[in-house]
């Protein structure tokens, strides 16, 4: 078993109810809620494979116990996995690792926290609707292939749909 | 003629022109209507954006849906991001709440998503709407004796409660696909891993990638063949690094499945853009001269 929580006391485990509340506001966050620790999600798990940092079970369990300041870290070891869902396949409880991975990092958007190459793609979406920028160079390979020039997207109803509603956020 | 929505995403417009191209010319010849959807933004991407803000995620990925809904018309993809996206928020927003949150934002824009259309990968589109016979019967060159290897990727499959496409841990319809144009699939051991693009820290997609071009080798397949551009980009440009770290040379063209089918269905070898890949497959060439033999 992991070190689940660095403590003084092994036995007194302290579960940090804000931070699970936190995540379950998150779509799919609370997932982890339904964990059993069987470690299922561990086998087939390729980052798990070949990081010897990475466990999908131990995530769980820190979600568990609510040990937000341990995932919650610049170059946090959540970045390590590769979205394969490899995970939710594989658990008998539904938990969807790779999803409850994914809302542990909009906590860690929230706080700003940012791989860098993962905040520039983000940048190049909220400008111009599209992850890959255009260019001349683009429109001219296009017409290679006689395709019409790209269109801009229409960020005056994208950029409008990115903004939360006061109080939108789910509830457990 | 039946009628889809095209949602081409964004990388495979942008850098790879040639498999929009495939797509356009291959489609047409198993009776679908490629209808193209105007306003759609990215999808947007299941790694980066999504990793940001879920409501948001999801808010644009459902107008993105809307467009096809305005033209009461079911949606397709070319690339599994896209596929996993708009998947996903098409079966999250059954849910009657969160499809009113996301309503909600819509209403800013004068938009309502209502799940009215469905979302599949072109290739399952093709098994689905055209079926395997009628790709056969497009071929003019059979790809007769080439080995191929398939590289499935995450999200044509999974997660399989959403995709509903096909056996995530046996999957036929990519070897089907491939039977069709006349190639042989081969299976190698690592079939099932992904090529690590999601990961952040290069150590992981590296020794992946290894690891799966290694079995790609040993069953001795001429071409990686793929239905995703990150997939491609992965296989493409990554193996130069994979080769670089590990001090191995592999040769080992990835290729997207419309190409292959677009060459197979006698569109020129030159015409498809292979000279912009570092692994070029150039074993296609012993089937150039063979479009002439069309059999009746
Ligand atoms: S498979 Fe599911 S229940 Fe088992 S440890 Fe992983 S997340 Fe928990
Ligand atoms: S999605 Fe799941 S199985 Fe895949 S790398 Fe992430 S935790 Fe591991
Ligand atoms: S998945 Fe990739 S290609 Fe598709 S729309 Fe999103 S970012 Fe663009
Ligand atoms: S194989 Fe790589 S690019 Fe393809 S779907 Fe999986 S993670 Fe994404």
């Amino acid at each position: 078993m992991a070190k689940a929580k660095k403590s003084s006391n092994n036995d007194v485990v302290k579960v940090d109810f804000d931070f699970r509340r936190q995540l379950a506001t998150k779509v799919e966050g609370n997932l982890a809620s339904f964990c059993y620790q069987c470690g299922a999600c561990v086998g087939d798990c390729p980052a798990a494979t070949y990081s010897d940092e990475f466990n999908p079970r131990e995530i769980m369990l820190k979600v568990l116990y609510g040990l937000g300041e341990e995932l919650m870290v610049e170059d946090s070891v959540l970045w390590q996995c590769t979205n394969c869902y490899n995970c939710a396949e594989r658990c008998p409880q539904d938990v969807k690792p790779a999803e409850v991975i994914i809302s542990l990092k909009n906590m860690l958007a929230d706080l700003g926290i940012y791989p860098p190459t993962v905040e520039k793609i983000i940048g190049t979406f909220e400008k111009t609707g599209r992850t890959t920028p255009l260019s001349p160079a683009v429109d001219r390979q296009r017409e290679k292939f006689g395709l019409p020039p790209m269109q801009p997207v229409p960020m005056d109803e994208v950029s409008k749909l990115l903004e939360p509603a006061p109080g939108e956020e789910e509830t457990e | 003629m039946k009628p889809f929505a095209f949602f081409p995403g964004c990388l495979i417009p942008v850098r790879y022109p040639a498999m929009e191209f495939a797509i356009r010319q291959t489609l047409p010849k198993l009776g679908i209507e490629i209808v193209d959807l105007e306003g759609a933004s990215c999808c947007p991407d299941p790694i980066y954006f999504k990793s940001k803000d879920k409501l948001a995620w999801l808010s644009v990925a459902a107008r993105n849906l809307t467009l096809a809904e305005d033209l009461g018309l079911d949606i397709f993809t070319n690339c599994s991001g896209c596929t996993a996206t708009l998947s996903e928020a098409y079966h999250l927003l059954k849910d009657d709440e969160l499809r009113d949150k996301i309503n909600k934002r819509l209403k800013r824009i004068g938009r309502e998503y209502k799940g009215t259309s469905r979302v599949r990968h072109v290739a399952t589109l093709v098994r689905d709407e055209a079926g395997y016979d009628a790709v056969r019967e497009s071929v003019v060159r059979p790809l007769d004796g080439m080995k191929m290897a398939i590289h499935y990727g995450c999200h044509l499959l999974k997660p399989s409660k959403i995709m509903n496409v096909d056996d995530p841990n046996n999957p036929t319809v990519l070897e089907n696909l491939v039977e069709a144009i006349g190639a042989t699939p081969v299976r190698h051991r690592n079939w099932y891993l992904c090529c690590g693009k999601a990961c952040q820290h290069e150590g992981i997609p590296l020794n992946m990638m290894h690891a799966l071009l290694s079995t790609v080798e040993d069953v001795e397949a001429e071409i990686l063949c793929l239905i995703c551009p990150t997939c491609f980009s992965q296989f493409d440009h990554g193996q130069v690094k994979v080769s670089k770290h590990f001090d191995y040379d592999f040769h080992i063209p990835p290729v997207y499945y419309f190409q292959l089918l677009a060459f197979a269905q006698g569109v020129p070898y030159e015409k498809l853009g292979f000279d912009r890949q570092r692994f070029k497959p150039e074993c296609l060439q012993r089937f150039a001269e063979s479009s002439v033999h069309v059999e009746g």
